[in-house]
C-alpha cells in the first residue's frame, strides 16, 4: 500500500515535471522572439531589445525555465504584462469561480450519468433503456457551446428565466446561483450523455456475475441489487472516464466562460491571449494542466479505495 | 447476408450528406459565399436563399457548405497525420518490445496530461490563431491515441501462429509489421480514425468559435456561431443552423465508427470506449 | 413442502423444460443428476421463482400450501428472504468482491430480520463457526478474494442460511472445488439439512456426489425427467440406460483423487435439436424404432419410477 502509493506520488510529480517543460518550451522556446510577440511587428528593434533583457530571454534557456519553475512552485507566476500586477493575484480572484464551476458540472455529470446509466442497464433491451441510448448518443455530438446558446435562446431569451450571461458576483448567492445554472447544465450535459453510456455497459457487465444472483436468492430487491451491488462494483470503468472527463469539463469551462461572459480562469486565458500576455498564459496553460493531472492521479487513488483487491500492491 | 448495423446505416447516410455538401462547395455554391448584400440582411428562408441570409446580407446555405469543406479539410488532414504516426509509433512499440515499447508508451501517457483544447490553445498563443494550429494541434493530440490502438491490436497479432511462422523463417520484424501485423489491425485503426474524426470536427468548431482557428473571412460553423450570438436577440436563426451542421457531421462520424466497430467485431458492440 | 405440478419452461427457440412433477417433503434430502443442459437448474430456478424474463414459465407451484403460480415478483422475494435459499457453482463469483463476508451475511439479517448491526454480526460468527469457517472471529472482515474456494463456499451456505430456510437449493455446489474439499462440503450440508430439519435440494452431474449427500434422486436428461427412485434404488438397482451411462461412466473410487467428469458417448444436443420422443433417443445403446417419436411416460415401480419405452417392453414381454 505505502509503496503503491509512493509510486503513484512519484509518477504525479514526474508527469507535472514533464508537462512544465512542455508548456514552458511550446512558449519560450518555439516561436522565436516573444519580444515581438508582445510588442507586435510595428515595435521597433531597440524597443523589443530592452524587453528582451528586462525579461532574461537573453539568458539560457535552462536558467531561464528554472527560474520560472522555482518561483511557479512557490506560487509566483510573474507579473502580467497586460494588467501589471501579479498574475498570482489575477488567478487567486478568478478561481473560485471557474472552481466552483468545475466541481458543479461534474457534481451534475456523475448524478446524471448514474441515474440515467443505471436505469438503462435495469430496463435492458426495454425501450426505456433505447430512450436513454438515443438522449446520450444525440447529448455526445452536441456541441457545449451551442448547447449553452440554445439554452440562452430559450431560457434567457424567450422564456426570460435566467440571465444569459454574466455574473454578480458572489454577495447575492441567489442571483450568483441563477447566473451559474445555464453555465453548469451546459458544461454536464454533454459530459453525462458520455458517462451514462459507459455507466451503462459496466453495469450490464457486472449484472451478468454471479454474486448478482446470489443477491437475488437472498431475497432482495431489484432496486438494492442495482445500487447496493452492482452500481459499486460498476465503478472502476466510470471513475476512469469520471477522470479523464475532468480534463474535459476542466477545458469546458474555457469555453463555458466566455459564453456566459463569466469572470473565471478561462475568460482571463483569452483575454491574455487576446492582449499577448504571454506569462499569464503560460501560467493558465500551466495550470489548467496540473488541474488534469491531478485528476488523474486522484482517480488513480480511488480504485485502490473502490476496490480492496487492488489494495495487496497487485496493481 | 448479414444485416448492417442501423448505426452504421444511419452514420453513413448522415456522414454522405455532409462530404457530399462539402465536395460540391468546391464546384458549386448557391451564391458566392462572401458575396454580401446588405439591404438583404436577416433575410428569411426563400426560394434564392435557401435558409435566409445572414447580417451582411450573405447566403448561408452557401457559407455552411464552404465551412463544410473547411471541417472536412481539417478533420482529414489532423486526423490522418495523427493515425499515421501513432500507428507507426505502435507498430514498432509492438515489434521491439523492451525499453523501446515502455518509452513510446510512457510518452503516449502525456498525453492524457494535455486535452487537446488545451494543447490548442497554447499553440495558438504562442503560434497566433489559424487553422493551421488547430490541424497540428488535433494532430499531435491523436498521436498517443492511436499508438495505444495499434500497440493493443498488434501484440495480440504478434501472437498468432502465421507470425511465429513467419519469424522462423527468417522474415525481419520491420517486413512483418508491414506484411503481417498491418493488415490486421486496419479494421481497429480505421474505427478510431472515424471516431476521432468526429471528436476533431468538434474540436475545430470549439476553437474556430474561440476566435484561435478559421480566421475571417473564412466560413467555419464554429465562427458563424460566435457571431450569430452576438446578434442572438436580433436574429436567434443564425445561432440554429451552424450548431445543427455540427451535430450532424458528429453524429454521423459517431454512428459511422460505431457501426464500424459493431461490424469488425460484433462481442465489442455494446462496449465504447471513452471518447 | 414444495409441489411443482406441470411445471415447464420454455425459450424462444421451443421447450426447456417439460412437463414435469416434482416435490419435497419437509426435510428430506434430494438430488438432480444430469449433464449440462438437461433442465435441472432450470427446475430449481423456477423453485425460486427466479427464472429471467426471457422465458416462460407455466405450471403450478406450491410452496409450504402456498400456490405461487401468479404470485408476484415481492411475493416471490419475501418467500426467498425467509423460507427459500440457494447456492451456486462458483464460490469464487458468487460473492460481491467489495463486501467484506462478514457484511454480507449480515446483510439480509439487518434487511429482512431486523437485526441490528451487532446483532447481526454476532449471528454472523455464529453461522460461520456452524459452517465449519476457520478462525471466524478474523474472516468475518475478511474479502472474498483473501478466502480458499472451500471457505468462500462454507460462507455462500452460511449466507443461505442466515434467515433459516425450510429448502436449501444448492446448485452444483462442489463442482468448483478440489476433491477432498468437495467431500467436506458434502458432509457439511448433509449435517446442517439433519440438525435444522431443512430440505436439501442437490444438484450435480456428478452421481457419486449426489448419492453421499440424498435420500432419493431424480436423472435429468433434456429437460425431462429420466428415471427417479430412492438413492439406494439408482444406484444399485437402476431401470433407466441413461442412468446405467451415468453409472458407468462413474469414475472408479480409486480414481475420485483426480475426477474427471463423468461422460457417455456423443453430446448433449441443443435444446431444438432434440428428439421429440425419448430424449436421450440418439445415445441410447438400447433404443428402439419408435423411441426417437414417442415420450414415454414415467411409469411407477415398487421402487420409484423411469421413463423408457424399453423398461417397458421388457417388463411386459420378458417375464
Amino acid at each position: 500500500m505505502t509503496y503503491f502509493l509512493a509510486q503513484r506520488v512519484a509518477g504525479f510529480l514526474l508527469t507535472l515535471f514533464v508537462v512544465s517543460i512542455i508548456v514552458f518550451a511550446v512558449m519560450n522556446v518555439l516561436p522565436g522572439d516573444p519580444a515581438l510577440t508582445i510588442l507586435g511587428i510595428d515595435s521597433t528593434e531597440d524597443a523589443r531589445a530592452a524587453l528582451r533583457e528586462r525579461l532574461g530571454l537573453n539568458d539560457p534557456v535552462v536558467l531561464r525555465y528554472l527560474r520560472w519553475a522555482m518561483a511557479a512552485v512557490q506560487g509566483d507566476f510573474g507579473i502580467s504584462y497586460s494588467f501589471g500586477v501579479p498574475v498570482a493575484e489575477l488567478v487567486a480572484e478568478r478561481l473560485p469561480l471557474t472552481f466552483t464551476l468545475a466541481i458543479a458540472g461534474t457534481v451534475v455529470t456523475i448524478a446524471t450519468a448514474l441515474f440515467l446509466g443505471i436505469s438503462a442497464a435495469a430496463r435492458h433491451g426495454r425501450s426505456g433503456d433505447w430512450a436513454i441510448m438515443l438522449f446520450s448518443q444525440m447529448g455526445i455530438a452536441i456541441p457545449a457551446f451551442w448547447l449553452s446558446m440554445l439554452l440562452v435562446l430559450l431560457f434567457a431569451v424567450k422564456l426570460q428565466w435566467l440571465p444569459p450571461g454574466g455574473f454578480p458576483g458572489w454577495d447575492d448567492p441567489m442571483e450568483t446561483l441563477r447566473a451559474l445554472v445555464l453555465p453548469t447544465v451546459a458544461l454536464a450535459l454533454v459530459q453525462a450523455a458520455v458517462l451514462a453510456r459507459v455507466t451503462r455497459s459496466a453495469a450490464l457487465e457486472v449484472m451478468r456475475q454471479d454474486f448478482v444472483r446470489t443477491a437475488q436468492a437472498t431475497g432482495f430487491s431489484p432496486r438494492r441489487i442495482l445500487w447496493g451491488h452492482v452500481l459499486p462494483n460498476a465503478l472502476i470503468p466510470i471513475v476512469t472516464i469520471v477522470g479523464l472527463q475532468f480534463a474535459s469539463l476542466v477545458t469546458g469551462t474555457i469555453v463555458i466562460e466566455n459564453v456566459f461572459y463569466l469572470p473565471g480562469l478561462g475568460r482571463l486565458l483569452f483575454q491574455s491571449i487576446g492582449n499577448r500576455d504571454l506569462i499569464t498564459v503560460q501560467a493558465l496553460v500551466m495550470l489548467f494542466s496540473v488541474f488534469v493531472v491531478t485528476a488523474n492521479f486522484i482517480v488513480d487513488i480511488a480504485y485502490v479505495l473502490i476496490d480492496p483487491r487492488l489494495r495487496e500492491g497487485r496493481a | 447476408m448479414r444485416r448492417l448495423p442501423v448505426n452504421l446505416l444511419i452514420g453513413g447516410a448522415l456522414v454522405t450528406l455532409v462530404i457530399s455538401a462539402a465536395s460540391l462547395s468546391v464546384i458549386w455554391t448557391p451564391h458566392p459565399y462572401a458575396a454580401m448584400d446588405i439591404p438583404n440582411k436577416f433575410a428569411p428562408p426563400s426560394a434564392t436563399h435557401w435558409l435566409g441570409t445572414d447580417q451582411l446580407g450573405r447566403d448561408l446555405v452557401s457559407q455552411l457548405m464552404v465551412a463544410a469543406g473547411n471541417s472536412m479539410m481539417v478533420a482529414l488532414l489532423a486526423v490522418s497525420i495523427g493515425a499515421l504516426l501513432g500507428t507507426v509509433l505502435g507498430l514498432v512499440a509492438a515489434a521491439r518490445g523492451g525499453w523501446t515499447e515502455e518509452a513510446i508508451m510512457r510518452l503516449s501517457d502525456l498525453g492524457f496530461a494535455f486535452p487537446t483544447l488545451l494543447f490548442a490553445i497554447m499553440l495558438a498563443a504562442a503560434f497566433g490563431p489559424s487553422l493551421t494550429v488547430v490541424v497540428v494541434a488535433i494532430a499531435f493530440i491523436n498521436i498517443p491515441t492511436f499508438a495505444r490502438v495499434a500497440r493493443a491490436s498488434a501484440r495480440q497479432v504478434w501472437h498468432r501462429d502465421y507470425v511465429f511462422a513467419a519469424r522462423a523463417a527468417g522474415m525481419n520484424r520491420f517486413a512483418i509489421s508491414r506484411d503481417h501485423i498491418l493488415p490486421n489491425i486496419a479494421a481497429p485503426v480505421i474505427v478510431q480514425a472515424t471516431i476521432e474524426f468526429a471528436v476533431a470536427i468538434l474540436t475545430e468548431a470549439a476553437l474556430s468559435y474561440l476566435g484561435l482557428g478559421a480566421q475571417p473571412p473564412a466560413p467555419s460553423w464554429g465562427r458563424m456561431l460566435s457571431e450569430a450570438q452576438t446578434l442572438m436577440y436580433l436574429a436567434p436563426q443564425l445561432a440554429i443552423w451552424p450548431g445543427l451542421c455540427i451535430f450532424i457531421a458528429v453524429l454521423g462520424f459517431g454512428l459511422l465508427g460505431d457501426g464500424l466497430r459493431d461490424l469488425s467485431d460484433p462481442r465489442l458492440g455494446q462496449r465504447r470506449a471513452h471518447d | 413442502m414444495i409441489d411443482l405440478t406441470d411445471i415447464h419452461v420454455d425459450g424462444p427457440t421451443g421447450p426447456l423444460l417439460r412437463k414435469t412433477n416434482f416435490s419435497i417433503a419437509a426435510g428430506e434430502r434430494v438430488g438432480i443428476v444430469g449433464e449440462s443442459g438437461s433442465g435441472k437448474t432450470l427446475l430449481a430456478l423456477s423453485m425460486m421463482g427466479m427464472v429471467s424474463d426471457q422465458l416462460t414459465v407455466g405450471g403450478v407451484i406450491n410452496v409450504e400450501g402456498r400456490d405461487m403460480t401468479s404470485a408476484s415478483e415481492v411475493d416471490w422475494r419475501l418467500l426467498r428472504a425467509r423460507r427459500l435459499s440457494m447456492i451456486f457453482q462458483e464460490p469464487m463469483s458468487a460473492l460481491n468482491p467489495l463486501r467484506r463476508v462478514g457484511d454480507t451475511v449480515a446483510a439480509p439479517l439487518m434487511r429482512h430480520q431486523g437485526y441490528t448491526r451487532e446483532q447481526a454480526r454476532a449471528r454472523a460468527l455464529s453461522l460461520f463457526e456452524e459452517t465449519g469457517i476457520t478462525e471466524p472471529e478474523r474472516r468475518l472482515s475478511q474479502y472474498p478474494h483473501q478466502l480458499s474456494g472451500g471457505q468462500r463456499q462454507r460462507v455462500l451456505i452460511a449466507l443461505a442460511l442466515a434467515c433459516d430456510p425450510a429448502l436449501l437449493i444448492a446448485d452444483e455446489p462442489t463442482s468448483a472445488l478440489d476433491a477432498e474439499v468437495a467431500l467436506r462440503i458434502t458432509d457439511l450440508l448433509v449435517r446442517l439439512s439433519r440438525e435444522r430439519d431443512m430440505a436439501l435440494l442437490f444438484i450435480s452431474h456428478d452421481l457419486a456426489a449426489v448419492s453421499r449427500t440424498t435420500e432419493r434422486i431424480i436423472v435429468m436428461y433434456g429437460g425431462d425427467i429420466m428415471e427417479t427412485g430412492s438413492t439406494r434404488t439408482i444406484m444399485h438397482a437402476s431401470r433407466h440406460p441413461y442412468t446405467k451411462g451415468l453409472l458407468a461412466a462413474r469414475p472408479a473410487l480409486s480414481t475420485l483423487g483426480k475426477r474427471r467428469l463423468p461422460t457417455i458417448p456423443g453430446s448433449v444436443p441443443p435444446p431444438q435439436d432434440l428428439p421429440r420422443g425419448c430424449r436421450f433417443a440418439g445415445r441410447c445403446p438400447v433404443e428402439m424404432a419408435h423411441c426417437a417419436t414417442e415420450r414415454p411416460a414415467l411409469i411407477l415401480t415398487s421402487t420409484g419410477a423411469a421413463a423408457c419405452h424399453r423398461h417397458i417392453a421388457d417388463d411386459s414381454g420378458g417375464q
